[in-house]
């Protein structure tokens, strides 16, 4: 297994896997538009245990989270939020879904700002509502009357993402101890400088075509 | 004619223009309306009802409206640009460049159509254009970063770093203050700036960049890849380890991170005490990592290996971790490694002995190993390398038994049902696995995948439609093709194709085709979006993917399959009339037809009833493709898929095969010779080289008109060499070859070509052949299926052949008495 951030060229692979596990389906523009608008946050778990069998062999998607940031947040908080996470069937039990949702998290708090991280499930589908709370944390935030288009409700749920805030520090004071002043160093700075700065509002890229045409689709299904 | 209109009419035009913006069609067109009765032949705003039209789909109006609006003002910039806004819609580039270029001749200021062109023209990758157009645009807003940006990226795409590099610079310097650290934008433009000077690699000049420009990004985790990387190009190993080690904290299942950190520590699989060693100290420190478990039983060897597997087997079957086989297999390229492997769980399965603790739950977790097992090992003798199917089915069985209503259990055990070839006792026993959670979609999936590998589109539809909203238009066949579900479609048409309804299979892969234009179309909107939202990487990887968009393997799977129908189709006109006689029976084909036509009048139902609902959609006129099989010329349709997978998969061995077939049929041998050229380079030992060779040589020497001088000169140095021997009779060299080989492939090749030198004799000879080769333990099921296949085509008489294949695979679908 591979766990690295989504590039470009994996989309229509996710697309492919996404069309395989789970209900909720988009259009690749709308994957396109996750990837360009925010390149950093989106992960993808890799099968890299088949033996090559040409120059062209597609990555094996079994695992993917894809996230975004809210482009204009109702609350003036930043804050990312899932779209779509999925593991396949057969690669369960791997601590995948953990491990992509970490890391994407992880994304949102360094290059953004996130202060927390938002998503939907469906009231019914148990199996994901206990990944979400008691796997990786989240709480239910509200109820979504109708959210999904076959008139089922959503639970809004939202996680807290301070202790990554927290982390990085850690993270940033380690590498000041084994390597001090050094770029490691400085980069300690820019990352302190995020946390100053964390109340800021990142205003980008709004009405603009792409968005408009995916937005509709995120709700599909 | 120009006309120019007063104040109460430009008004309304300008409402017009406004309701456009808005995407208000029907208030545009009611104003436009109005202001037709006025001025019934004013150019622009003919033009601008077209551009609406358009908009809403009425495209055949649009356009002829557009030529109307063009015809009356030939000066009119906005007619011009209309006209290749219409054309670009219609993807015919050429013309809608062409319109651009008029449009900004008239008005030359025009920011709007400036823009439209530069879009059009990165579209396309008429780099030069598109350098020209952005400098343009930056004279004429030299204060907005963007259009530096912009000009930097089309010098980047034509191969001008140096030039990409000035101009990022150029910016910088006439920046009197520096930006805020919470400019994005700035931030981005540093990090591009960045990646051109690594293209340059002058990896010495991208760390002292990167390191200046660190303090000024977010993107910390990105700006350690890089450092590491670079440093590592500068052979500064000690510098660049300490980069991976804070790396692989933050993510323990990055296999570059590992890569990075093994070349940091100048380690290689020479010193495997010093690698694993590494890697268990990370063990350690992660005990829920994966990779730093896995990755050393790649280069173990021996007594090392097999405690390290035995070990890490012991901790993936104690958690139940399913994924545990399909994870190892690929070691079984070492048969040592495999063997070892197998010895290690057949020892766990022996050392299971029956409950006879009372402490519960140690015996639960004791059955639960003890299933983890059976479920490995059922799935070691399935695969190719170790299969051994009575045993794989011996393992299944005694975990079903125990757990009949195993999701997992039930999926395995159809896998090896199809490996039996047994397609249809797979399909049932796939979707019985789908009948046990109904509500998860992977099942599903594979469920209705199965499906149509039996040929079985009614099921499969069926199958999938249970995830499909009921109301979405065209029903859940509709419903794969607008949300691109390539798997499906390609599968669904290879399924046609074996069942020889071409008119359906080519409708498919055309589909396929489609979603992949479409792909290429979706990157429009982002060559503006994309620096808008200040993303200039991810920007200039999107452009990179999208130009090699095509060698993704089901594009290339389906040209294949569409290519090989159109052979059929030109091979075997009839198959355009006839009902296909599958299986040969009336009776069954009967049955099909009245069942297709069920479908049809299902499909129609629920389209009419979405059609209600649906707005302006178009209705697809020819939903089984029978004007495709209209053709005149099979093998010229064939090149729209045969030439993007020549150019995007040239290394693709199937691709190159099924490109000398086409060529050689359509008599362009020096084409074909490149495609046989190209197969010998990939596979100098495929039997596939004697039949093209002779098959080759043998229409050179009945050519009706002679090949011209250049040609003769490229056969002489290039194909010569590969003949047996000069002026040998071919049907000797056949039979030569045919005594010398014996496996399967070589034997159908050598058929093959008898049928071409000799097609009247050896009617009931070619089978007999072909028997023997069966009854090897070499000969695939699936070999042996594609013979069959061919057999049918050439009408050989393949009754012995079908009855020694079936008693070689008594279970598979392909050979089943009839």
């Amino acid at each position: 297994m591979d766990i690295r951030v989504l590039e470009i060229a994996d989309l229509p692979y996710v697309q492919q896997t996404n069309l395989t596990n789970l209900p909720e389906n988009y259009f690749l523009k709308y994957y396109l538009y996750h990837a360009i608008s925010w390149p950093l946050l989106s992960y993808v778990a890799v099968d890299i245990s088949r033996p090559p069998k040409s120059p062209y062999d597609p990555p094996r998607i079994v695992g993917y989270v894809l996230a975004k940031m809210e482009e204009e947040p109702t609350d003036g908080i930043p804050h990312g939020h899932i779209t779509s996470l999925s593991v396949m069937r057969t690669h369960r039990r791997l601590g995948l879904a953990e491990t992509l949702m970490r890391s994407s998290q992880r994304a949102m708090v360094e290059s953004h700002g996130g202060q927390y991280v938002s998503l939907h499930v469906r009231k019914s589908n148990t199996a994901a509502l206990h990944l979400y709370k008691d796997r990786l944390g989240f709480k239910i935030d509200k109820i979504e009357s109708k959210y999904y288009a076959d008139g089922e409700d959503a639970y809004g749920m939202k996680m807290d993402l301070e202790f990554i805030r927290d982390e990085l520090d850690e993270e940033d004071a380690a590498a000041e101890g084994i390597d001090e002043g050094d770029a490691v160093g400085d980069e300690g700075k820019a990352g302190k400088e995020v946390k100053k700065e964390k109340k800021r509002k990142v205003k980008v890229g709004r009405g603009l075509g792409v968005g408009d045409l995916v937005e509709r689709s995120e709700v599909r299904s | 004619m120009s006309q120019t209109l007063g104040q109460k009419e430009q008004s309304l035009f300008q409402q017009i223009a406004k309701h456009y913006e808005n995407k208000q069609h029907k208030r545009g067109l009611k104003v436009a309306d109005q202001l037709l009765k006025k001025v019934p032949d004013h150019g622009n705003t003919l033009a601008m009802k077209a551009l609406i039209l358009n908009a809403m789909g009425q495209k055949e109006e649009a356009f002829a409206l557009g030529k109307t609006a063009l015809r009356n003002d030939m000066k009119s910039h906005i007619c011009w640009h209309v006209y290749g806004l219409l054309y670009k819609d219609e993807r015919n580039f050429e013309e809608s460049l062409k319109a651009y270029r008029f449009a900004l001749k008239i008005k030359p200021d025009s920011s709007d159509i400036q823009r439209d062109l530069a879009h059009l023209q990165i579209q396309i990758r008429d780099f030069s254009g598109y350098i020209q157009s952005r400098r343009a645009m930056l004279k004429a807003q030299p204060t907005l970063r963007t259009n530096w940006t912009a000009l930097a990226v089309a010098q980047h795409l034509a191969g001008d770093l140096e030039d990409a590099e000035k101009t990022l610079s150029m910016y910088e310097d006439i920046l009197k203050v520096p930006p805020p650290k919470t400019d994005i934008e700035h931030q981005q433009a540093l990090l591009y700036k960045n990646m051109i000077i690594a293209e340059t690699e002058n990896y010495e000049r991208a760390l002292e960049h990167l390191d200046i420009i660190s303090k000024l990004v977010y993107d910390k985790q990105l700006v350690m890849e890089l450092r590491a990387d670079y440093l590592l190009k500068l052979n500064r190993f000690s510098e660049a380890e300490k980069i991976y080690r804070i790396l692989i904290n933050r993510n323990q299942e990055n296999r570059s991170y590992f890569a990075g950190l093994v070349a940091a520590l100048q380690l290689s699989e020479s010193q495997p005490d010093k690698l694993t060693e590494m890697y268990a100290e990370i063990a350690s420190k992660f005990p829920r990592a994966d990779a730093p478990r896995r990755i050393p039983l790649d280069f173990l060897k021996g007594e090392e290996f097999r405690k390290a597997a035995d070990d890490y087997l012991r901790r993936m079957l104690t958690k139940g971790v399913p994924s545990t086989f399909s994870n190892i297999k690929t070691l079984y390229q070492d048969n040592e490694k495999q063997a070892a492997v197998e010895k290690l769980v057949l020892g766990y399965a022996e050392g299971h002995t029956p409950n006879n603790t009372t402490d519960e739950k140690a015996a639960k977790e004791k059955e639960s190993f003890h299933g983890s097992v059976l479920y490995f090992l059922a799935q070691h003798y399935n695969y190719y390398t170790s299969r051994d199917i009575p045993t794989a089915l011996r393992y299944i069985d005694q975990l079903i038994e125990k757990e009949p209503k195993s999701v997992d259990y039930s999926m395995i055990k159809a896998r090896i049902l199809k490996n039996l070839g047994d397609t249809k006792g797979a399909a049932q026993m796939m979707d019985q696995a789908r009948s046990f959670d109904e509500r998860d979609r992977y099942i599903n999936t594979k469920s209705a995948k199965y499906q149509l590998r039996n040929n079985d589109h009614t099921k499969a539809l069926d199958t999938i439609g249970k995830f499909i909203k009921a109301d979405a238009t065209g029903g859940p066949l509709g419903e794969t093709i607008e949300m691109q579900y390539v798997w499906f479609l390609t599968e669904d048409g290879e399924a046609y194709l074996r069942e020889k309804k071409l008119g359906l299979a080519l409708k498919r892969f055309n589909t396929i085709y489609n979603i992949f234009d479409l792909w290429q179309e979706d990157q429009f909107d982002f060559h503006s979006y994309a620096l808008r939202k200040r993303q200039i990487r991810a920007y200039i990887y999107m452009i990179k993917w999208e130009d090699q968009l095509r060698s993704h393997p089901l594009f290339t799977r389906a040209s294949i399959a569409a290519c090989k129908a159109y052979i059929l189709l030109h091979d075997q006109p009839q198959l355009a009339k006839d009902e296909p006689l599958v299986n040969g029976t009336s009776a069954d084909s009967k049955a099909k037809k009245k069942a297709a036509q069920k479908a049809k009048k299902e499909q129609e139902k629920t389209e009419s009833e979405a059609d209600k609902k649906a707005k302006a959609t178009k209705k697809d006129l020819d939903p089984e493709g029978k004007q495709l099989l209209e053709t005149q010329e099979p093998l010229k349709d064939a090149m729209k898929f045969l030439t993007p997978i020549l150019e995007s998969s040239p290394k693709s061995l199937p691709v190159q095969e099924v490109g000398f077939e086409i060529f050689l049929r359509r008599k362009k041998y020096l084409l074909a010779l490149r495609c046989l050229l190209a197969t010998k380079s990939l596979a100098p030992a495929s039997p596939h080289l004697h039949s093209q060779i002779l098959r080759l040589q043998h229409a050179l020497e009945t050519l009706e008109t002679p090949l011209d001088a250049k040609a003769l000169k490229t056969f002489d140095t290039e194909f010569k060499p590969l003949l047996p021997a000069p002026a040998a009779d071919l049907n000797t060299v056949n039979e030569d070859f045919l005594h010398k080989h014996n496996d399967i492939q070589s034997v159908l090749a050598a058929v093959h070509v008898r049928q071409v030198l000799d097609p009247d004799t050896n009617r009931t000879q070619a089978p007999q052949d072909l028997v023997k080769a069966i009854k090897q333990d070499s000969t695939s099921l699936q070999a042996a299926q594609i013979t069959l296949d061919l057999l049918n085509r050439w009408h050989l008489d393949t009754s012995s052949y079908v009855t020694a294949a079936h008693e070689r695979w008594p279970q598979a679908t392909a050979f089943a008495a009839s």
